[in-house]
């Protein structure tokens, strides 16, 4: 203790630089563990399973949590192991409204079996015949807090829609944050087959719901997978997709397929994170064991006195032991008040929700842990390193050799600047990639494209129009359109498109799009080839659009005036358009067929704004007149390339991370290397004097000093390249578009690596080169 | 060649002020061999320093031949002190990590001298010093009497006008003191001008004059008759 006052430098350095370490470690781990523990809150999580369906199509095979209707039903009765099964929908963001209370929140229609498999938390009412009436609803504590306040809710009546009286049956607590599961009301599935009749009516090879299952017991997993792998097959001998069951506490995390096969997911992003916060803690112990080390010069005779005077050995580890330990206990309590004060941040750029569970004793124990781990990693060498001197050396003019303990110093200076410079690369060639992605053409233009969504009145194609006419009339918008999902987002796919020439025995995935007229000139794409559904043509509910790769993948040429088959239909192909972006902005174009809107699929209004109006006036006025024409339900509309830019939080939220942690990493590396030149400014005393003396001036000092870390970090930098480039290398062939590394995310290491090196080694070289040599010389 | 006067220089620590010279006047002539003796503390190690342009003093004057060294800036003051002056140190002040070669061309680097000019230079001091085959050895391979030989060579590879020395043979034995002793005589004798501060009245007898301080001041002036006749 006393030792810690005596050098208070040191020891703010030391305590420091473990205290940011076992911080960044810390908020790490808390999102690996918050990760990690998606979709486990509920009791029966790990015989809980959900329902995936494998089709083959395009040359691949496609991996969906979306099966038939009929399948819940058949797996729980006639499939041996499975002891529940339910349906449900997505959830879908509907209007609930208590009286002029309306809300748009998201709500899910389930199967009654589903409260029974999900054990969710009932504040008000039980779980035992629910939702078995068709005008029912559960509401989530907050929801129901929205629309009642403090009152009770139970047996009240909300509105879904303006249309659907329900009755509150239960409430219950809100879904966990990190629960794959999001909705805020529940609905019968009843419910869900009235408002959609043709759900009723489809067969075996309609995927349109979520069945969630769960197995009598877990370890029948594989058995009951082999069986009900071709239960598709079996109902209906056209269908030839493949079924399987996925663990809901792999939902989250294991959520990428290929060939049907899971291969992991977002796990691989956890697993660098978790890397990282193991690296930032070694570097931060790293530094620990330098500090110590260099410092060793000045406790050598305390070492060989208290050897002298017949410490053994082992007393001696174990006092140096004790010591880093309790350093790094200090340096816990200090990393727990940077947490406390950090977590609020670190939340706010990931929106979640992380905090301590100081009840929990598991986290007190990993916390114990992690305090003696590292206090035991950092105390180690130097405990061994000192105690390992001989008496009788040490207490006659002791001097340390520049030779063994250096070298193993510079090797951990070298260690932690080739994880620093790896994070520099890996880091830069994240951002170039990112805006690689963001910067490739959409093949539209989404600068000024807004989307509504098509509720209520605007569901009707009469009042799309009076919008439309009344829009442009106002000068607000240029172009109006629909389409029958969001653009940025995924949807409706089809397989069942026939075409001359067609091989019998492939299957071709199209994405299908209802589009409303204008759709082309609305959202600024090209067209190939002959023209866009119009309302010119009265015949064009029979049109259909290709864009380039559907037609490229049905090889077909001179396609315009061609004749397809879609389901039972027949359709004529009128024009061929530029490939533009729907869903994920990383992969190649998927074939797409776009066909004339009718009725009732539309799900969103694209209004381009007029470019030679005032933004803010323009949207105002949109306000204002889908206000007039659709009174019964709240303006919800976005600009399309402010949700396109979500598609981007995955990698973005990569960027942002390693870049904060790794300037932590760097940050702590500097530490120890502003504590290695002290020492070697403090062991070079002499020397420098010397050649003070004999002329040298401040520059060639600090070059004197400075060469050698640069030497070190240029190793460091020659280990870190080929590392980094598998690292990154690895990360980008998860990308169908990817950026070329290019050598400036290298240069730009060396020259960071470098600088910070120099600038930090001089700030402790600068004091020793300008200080007066006689004062080294002196006293010898 | 060398004028000092009224040189004043106070050590201040936090609680004391020692005064370590008190209006010291000087002057050394060209060729000359002067020692500085007094007790422990007297200020004959601060002079040396001030003199050798390691220390400022607080007032006072120094003239080398005709420059006023005192109003240099610490380049400047550094500049000149590697064009002129030599360093003979009692513990040597050799670096450990050089080998005798690197230690005796280090002040021809800082003095920017060419790759091969540094070499000829070089040799031909190891020479004089009679080192020869110690030339690629390390500073801790050689007796101390060696030791202080490189040190010698070392100040004297730039050919100073002036060469300081603060008790060069406080760490050697009688014999290898004398060595040391003689090399510097025959130094003198070639022209180069010798200030030495030492304890012992045997090495201040190799020199012309003997100047003794006591607590920052000239006590006392000899001429060193002996030595001076030898010179005629």
């Amino acid at each position: 203790m006393r030792n810690l006052w005596k050098n208070k430098g040191f020891s703010l350095i030391n305590i420091g630089g473990l205290a940011i370490g076992l911080a960044s470690c810390m908020i790490l781990l808390l999102y690996v563990v918050y990760e990690f523990g998606y979709d486990k809150q509920y009791k029966n999580y790990k015989s809980t399973y959900i329902a995936y369906t494998n089709m083959k199509a395009n040359g691949k095979t496609f991996s969906w949590a979306w099966t038939p209707g009929l399948l819940s039903q058949e797996l729980k009765e006639n499939v041996t192991g499975v002891s529940n099964s339910a349906r449900s929908s997505y959830p879908i963001s509907l209007l609930i409204g208590n009286g002029e209370n309306k809300l748009k929140n998201k709500g899910m229609f389930v199967d009654p079996a589903y409260l029974k498999i999900f054990d969710f938390d009932f504040i008000d009412g039980t779980s035992d015949n629910i939702l078995q009436n068709i005008n029912t609803v559960i509401l989530t504590k907050s929801l129901a807090k929205k629309l009642f306040g403090n009152h009770s809710s139970i047996n009240k009546i909300v509105k879904l829609d303006n249309l659907e009286p329900l009755k509150v049956e239960a409430v219950i607590d809100d879904i966990p944050q990190n629960s794959s599961l999001t909705f805020d009301y529940l609905m019968p599935w009843k419910l869900y087959e009235k408002r959609e009749t043709w759900t009723k009516k489809q067969g075996w090879g309609s995927n349109f719901c979520l069945t969630v299952v769960q197995l009598q017991n877990s370890n029948t997993l594989a058995q009951v997978n082999t069986s009900i792998k071709d239960l598709f097959h079996r109902m209906d001998k056209d269908q030839e997709n493949e079924l399987f069951l996925h663990p809901l506490s792999k939902w989250h995390l294991y959520g990428d397929f290929e060939n049907g096969k899971s291969v992991g997911g977002k796990i691989s992003q956890l697993k660098i994170f978790l890397l990282l916060a193991i690296c930032i803690l070694l570097i931060a112990c790293v530094n620990f064991m330098n500090l110590s080390t260099s410092r060793s010069e000045k406790r050598a005779k305390e070492v060989g006195v208290r050897k002298a005077i017949g410490s053994s050995r082992k007393s001696l580890i174990s006092q140096f032991i004790l010591e880093s330990t309790l350093l790094s206990f200090i340096g816990t309590v200090v990393a727990f008040i940077l947490l406390e004060i950090s977590l609020p941040y670190f939340n706010n750029l990931l929106n979640i929700n992380l905090i301590i569970q100081y009840n929990d004793w598991r986290y007190w124990l990993t916390l114990i842990c992690l305090i003696l781990f590292t206090g035991l990693i950092a105390g180690s060498y130097p405990a061994f390193y000192l105690s390992s001197f001989e008496p009788v050396k040490v207490l006659k003019g002791f001097s340390i050799k520049a030779g063994s303990a250096f070298s193993v110093r510079k090797v951990l200076v070298v260690f932690q600047f080739v994880f620093a410079s790896c994070l520099i690369v890996c880091t830069s060639v994240i951002y170039q990639q990112l805006n690689y992605i963001k910067n490739k053409p959409l093949g539209y233009n989404s600068n000024g494209l807004v989307q509504l969504s098509a509720e209520g009145n605007l569901k009707n194609l009469q009042k799309i129009n009076l919008l439309r006419e009344r829009l442009v009339k106002a000068g607000a918008v240029t172009n109006v359109s629909t389409l029958s999902m969001s653009l940025s987002n995924g949807g409706n796919n089809t397989s069942g498109i026939s075409w001359p020439g067609k091989n019998p025995n492939t299957s071709v995935l199209f994405n299908n799009r209802a589009i409303g007229y204008d759709f082309v000139e609305t959202i600024g794409a090209k067209m190939v080839e002959g023209r866009s559904i119009s309302k010119q043509f009265e015949k064009d509910s029979n049109s259909v659009i290709f864009n380039e790769a559907g037609i490229k993948a049905m090889g077909m040429k001179n396609p315009i005036g061609k004749k397809i088959k879609w389901d039972t239909g027949e359709n004529v192909i009128v024009g061929v358009m530029k490939d533009f972006v729907i869903d994920n902005p990383f992969q190649k174009v998927e074939p797409m067929i776009l066909y004339s809107a009718f009725k009732d699929n539309v799900s969103v209004i694209l209004l381009k704004l007029n470019p030679s109006a005032n933004v803010t006036a323009s949207l105002s006025k949109i306000d204002e007149i889908v206000k007039e024409i659709n009174p019964d339900y709240p303006i919800d509309r976005e600009f399309v390339n402010q949700s396109f830019e979500q598609k981007f939080e995955n990698e973005k939220l990569l960027g942002t991370l390693s870049n904060w942690f790794g300037g932590f990493a760097i940050f702590i590396s500097c530490l120890g290397l502003l504590g290695l030149a002290l020492f070697m400014a403090e062991q070079r005393k002499k020397e420098i004097s010397i050649r003070k003396v004999l002329g040298a001036s401040t520059g060639n000092i600090l070059t004197l000093l400075n060469k050698d870390f640069i030497k070190l970090v240029a190793i460091a930098n020659v280990i870190a390249f080929p590392l980094a480039y598998v690292i990154i290398n690895q990360w980008l062939s998860a990308f169908e578009y990817r950026v070329a590394i290019s050598f400036l995310p290298f240069s730009l290491a060396i020259v960071i690596s470098v600088l910070i090196a120099i600038l930090t080694v001089s700030i402790q070289s600068i004091k020793v080169a300008k200080a007066n040599p006689i004062d080294a010389l002196k006293y010898e | 060649m060398i004028r000092i006067e009224n040189l004043e220089k106070v050590y201040k620590t936090e609680e004391v002020e020692t005064t370590a010279l008190n209006g010291i006047n000087l002057h050394v002539k060209e060729g000359e061999f002067v020692s500085i003796m007094g007790p422990s503390g007297c200020g004959k190690s601060t002079l040396l320093n001030v003199m050798g342009l390691l220390d400022k003093p607080e007032s006072g004057s120094y003239k080398f031949i005709d420059t006023e060294l005192l109003t240099l800036n610490d380049r400047e003051r550094s500049n000149f002190r590697k064009r002129n002056m030599g360093f003979v140190f009692q513990n040597f002040n050799l670096i450990d990590e050089l080998t005798v070669f690197e230690n005796i061309e280090l002040p021809l680097i800082y003095n920017k001298i060419p790759t091969a000019e540094r070499k000829k230079l070089v040799n031909e001091i190891i020479e004089r010093m009679n080192i020869v085959n110690r030339s690629g050895h390390f500073p801790q391979q050689l007796s101390g009497g060696q030791q202080q030989r490189v040190a010698v060579a070392r100040a004297l590879v730039t050919k100073p006008k002036l060469v300081l020395a603060d008790e060069p043979t406080g760490n050697l034995d009688s014999s290898h003191g004398n060595e040391v002793m003689e090399l510097l005589c025959e130094l003198n004798e070639t022209g180069t001008t010798i200030v030495m501060v030492t304890h012992s009245s045997h090495d201040a007898s190799f020199s012309n004059r003997i100047i003794n301080l006591k607590d920052g001041h000239v006590i006392s002036e000899k001429i060193n008759k002996s030595r001076n006749e030898e010179l005629i």
